[in-house]
């Protein structure tokens, strides 16, 4: 379970304070709407450790996650975009989820782009690849990271209507059979119906149960 | 330049050891240099008082009106050039552009001899004339008018590439919208060109200025006498000729303040990004009347520029050129130039990368400045300021200049490359920092892993422009290398200008067209080299 209490966060100069709290299942997608400005992002990274709150407690199964650096923390993040290197084929950009000098990190590649339904792209520049395609990548590349917990961030927003759909089923997929806690920002509130066991709408620096 | 804004938001990966070799870098050439300002400093206050010839006064106001006209002129010139080539569809458009861009690393040496091969009393223009008509056709070379003429040849072209890129950089819609409006010719360029054009001229000028302010091969080349020479050139005489070093500090430490003001206004302005890759022009074309005079004035930049380069290649490629290849000196020169070159060109490098990567993973503007400034110390402290402060430096320990030389001449080099190396490879790698340093945070790749895997692979192509550009630049100096040079310690320019002394100019057009052709390969070659062998984007 992944656990926030009350992390108190101002942007610097901000006048808006952020006091969120939420709790979080392992294989269970967890929703947080809100509209444009509403502070997505910043609930995903204080969650990622991009941002350090000034108070409150993010726990994973008990362990404290704060002190962690972005590195450390069990964590993966799909973003909207800029989520690949796109000078770097689809196998190199897969092989910076796996630790340096990886034993057979070729199967394991190979094994992850298969789970996400692109057995064929492993040679291709990540700029040939298609949007949807490179989300498939990046999660495939979250599959060899193996961490517990994926961070999506607006992940299905650039994507054409049927990739979307398809995008969507792998995350709930992938999230029910590895167990993820996958916590799922977005303004639309389609993704948010077709997946979220649970919803939170974020209002006025605060998180609310829907 | 040096203060660039970057995000509240920004997540940079975690650096302390890159952080650290660009400050000990950065520590290390400024003390470098400020060692060199003690040097000069304290031969000014030891040396015994003599009654120093130099007039500073009038070299101030020679020097300055000699700047001032040549960024004029250049600005004009250069807009006019950049107009017409943004405008104009033509084959080998792109090989039109690439001989602008090569103005940068043209040595002033080989620009201020090319002239003379076209205008001078034996060039192409009068011999043409005699022929012709049996009167000769003279044109005023030596004096204020020659230097000018080389400065904006080199100046203007420089200033051409740089706002090309900008007018390149229209954004399609505002073209379009300009269009379906129906601007005419000079409309366009009041109401579209000039808003992207002006934000990039006082930062041009005063770069333009410093070049001319600071130029050394030009001046001693055309200066034609001491009515005509400039502060650099004055120093340099001042050392070798007059053996007076009070008037040499005096006026390295005037050259000095002078420089640094021009520099401390100038970093008000918008910086200017360097600008060597292709072109591409819009499918909008102006009116007839237009075009025509885009065509006329494209016509004049391309035979000033081309045509003191071609009458070298032409001068000097011939039977002349076996002559030269059959003295043991010259391929000493060649030898020790080509070395030189490599060598400081690989240093600038591998300075720039640190420095450029300590800055990019900080997100504190004060200490991006504090490692970034020392690399454009060579801008206030100049190729022959520097030399005499290194000169200084090396009497000073005891050493012989020629036992020093090498080392000394490398690592000048080096320093008067950053600059310009850095203001190419910063901007790329602090753009990866920002748009991908969160991605990089959350991967948790290490430095190398980073370097090899993102960094390098995406700076290939800056990184080859470096090189280049720092190749060319030690390949054409004669600043640096007329204090320190010696029989055996030669460099071709050195070879080149001691030909023109001795009224060998065919030795000195084959030089001059060997170094030419040196450059133009380096120029071309070496960013496209490494480029291939790094660039994921090419």
């Amino acid at each position: 379970m992944l656990e926030a209490e009350h992390l108190r966060f101002t942007h610097p100069g901000a006048t808006r304070h952020f006091d969120l709290s939420f709790a979080a299942r392992p294989g269970e997608i967890t929703a947080v709407s809100g509209q444009s400005g509403a502070g997505k992002s910043t609930l995903l990274d204080l969650i990622a450790g991009f941002l350090q709150p000034q108070s409150g407690r993010l726990a994973l199964d008990g362990r404290d996650l704060l002190p962690l650096p972005p590195e450390q923390r069990p964590i993966s993040i799909l973003f909207q975009s800029e989520t690949l290197f796109e000078h770097l084929s689809a196998q190199q950009n897969l092989a910076l989820g796996l630790p340096r000098g990886a034993t057979e990190q070729q199967s394991k590649i190979a094994a992850a782009l298969n789970e996400v339904g692109l057995p064929g792209v492993l040679r291709q520049r990540a700029d040939t690849l298609s949007g949807g395609e490179k989300q498939r990548v990046a999660l495939a590349r979250t599959l060899l990271r193996d961490r517990p917990v994926l961070l999506l961030d607006e992940p299905f927003s650039a994507l054409d209507d049927e990739t979307r759909g398809t995008i969507r089923t792998l995350v709930k997929s992938l999230t029910e059979r590895h167990g993820w806690i996958t916590m799922l920002v977005s303004h639309h509130a389609d993704d948010v119906e077709a997946l979220a066991a649970r919803r939170y709408q974020l209002r006025d620096g605060m998180l609310f149960e829907s | 330049m040096l203060l660039s804004p970057r995000s509240s938001n920004l997540v940079l990966p975690h650096r302390p050891l890159r952080l650290l070799a660009g400050a000990a870098i950065a520590a290390a050439i400024a003390a470098l240099v400020a060692l060199v300002l003690l040097a000069i400093l304290a031969t000014a206050a030891g040396e015994p008082s003599r009654q120093s010839r130099v007039d500073v006064w009038h070299l101030v106001v020679m020097t300055s009106i000699q700047a001032g006209l040549t960024t004029i002129l250049s600005l004009l010139v250069g807009t006019a050039l950049a107009w017409a080539l943004n405008r104009l569809r033509f084959p080998g458009r792109d090989l039109v552009v690439g001989l602008f861009a090569s103005a940068i690393v043209t040595p002033g040496l080989i620009v201020a001899f090319g002239l003379l091969a076209v205008w001078g009393r034996a060039g192409w223009i009068n011999q043409a004339a005699l022929a012709l008509t049996g009167h000769p056709f003279e044109v005023p070379l030596f004096g204020l008018a020659g230097i000018l003429a080389a400065h904006v040849i080199l100046d203007a072209s420089f200033a051409a590439r740089i706002l090309l890129a900008r007018l390149d950089s229209i954004p399609e819609k505002r073209l379009k919208t300009g269009q379906s409006l129906g601007l005419g010719a000079w409309q366009r360029f009041t109401v579209i060109d000039w808003p992207m054009l002006r934000t990039t001229l006082p930062g041009l000028a005063a770069i333009i200025f410093l070049l001319a302010f600071t130029s050394f091969p030009i001046v001693l080349l055309l200066g034609g006498g001491p009515a005509n020479q400039t502060l650099e050139v004055a120093i340099y005489a001042a050392v070798r000729l007059d053996f007076d070093l009070n008037g040499a500090v005096t006026l390295a430490l005037v050259q000095i303040g002078i420089c640094s003001a021009v520099i401390l206004a100038a970093s008000a302005f918008a910086p200017i990004s360097a600008s060597t890759g292709g072109s591409t022009p819009p499918r909008w074309r102006d009116g007839a009347v237009a075009r025509i005079a885009q065509w006329v004035v494209l016509a004049f930049g391309i035979v000033g520029f081309a045509l003191p380069l071609l009458a070298i290649l032409i001068d000097g490629i011939g039977p002349g050129i076996l002559d030269v290849a059959s003295r043991e000196s010259f391929w000493k020169a060649l030898g020790t130039s080509l070395a030189l070159g490599s060598g400081s060109a690989i240093l600038t490098l591998l300075l720039a990368l640190g420095i450029g990567m300590g800055r990019a993973a900080s997100g504190r503007p004060l200490l991006r400045i504090g490692i970034g400034a020392p690399a454009y110390a060579y801008l206030a402290v100049p190729a022959v300021v520097l030399s005499l402060g290194a000169f200084l430096l090396v009497r000073n320990a005891g050493l012989l200049p020629e036992t020093a030389g090498p080392v000394v001449v490398l690592l000048a080099n080096g320093l008067l490359s950053l600059p310009f190396a850095l203001a190419t490879l910063a901007p790329p790698l602090d753009a990866i920092a920002e748009r991908r340093g969160r991605l990089i945070r959350s991967l948790g790749l290490g430095g190398w892993r980073q370097f090899m895997a993102v960094e390098w692979p995406l700076i290939g192509r800056e990184a080859g422009v470096v090189l280049a550009l720092s190749f060319c630049f030690s390949l054409g100096d004669l600043g640096v290398i007329a204090l320190f040079g010696t029989e055996d310690f030669t460099t071709l320019p050195l070879l080149m200008y001691r030909a023109l002394g001795a009224y060998r100019s065919n030795d000195a057009a084959a030089i001059a067209a060997l170094m030419l052709v040196i450059t133009i390969a380096a120029f071309v070659l070496l960013p496209k080299l490494v480029g291939k062998l790094t660039d994921a984007r090419s």
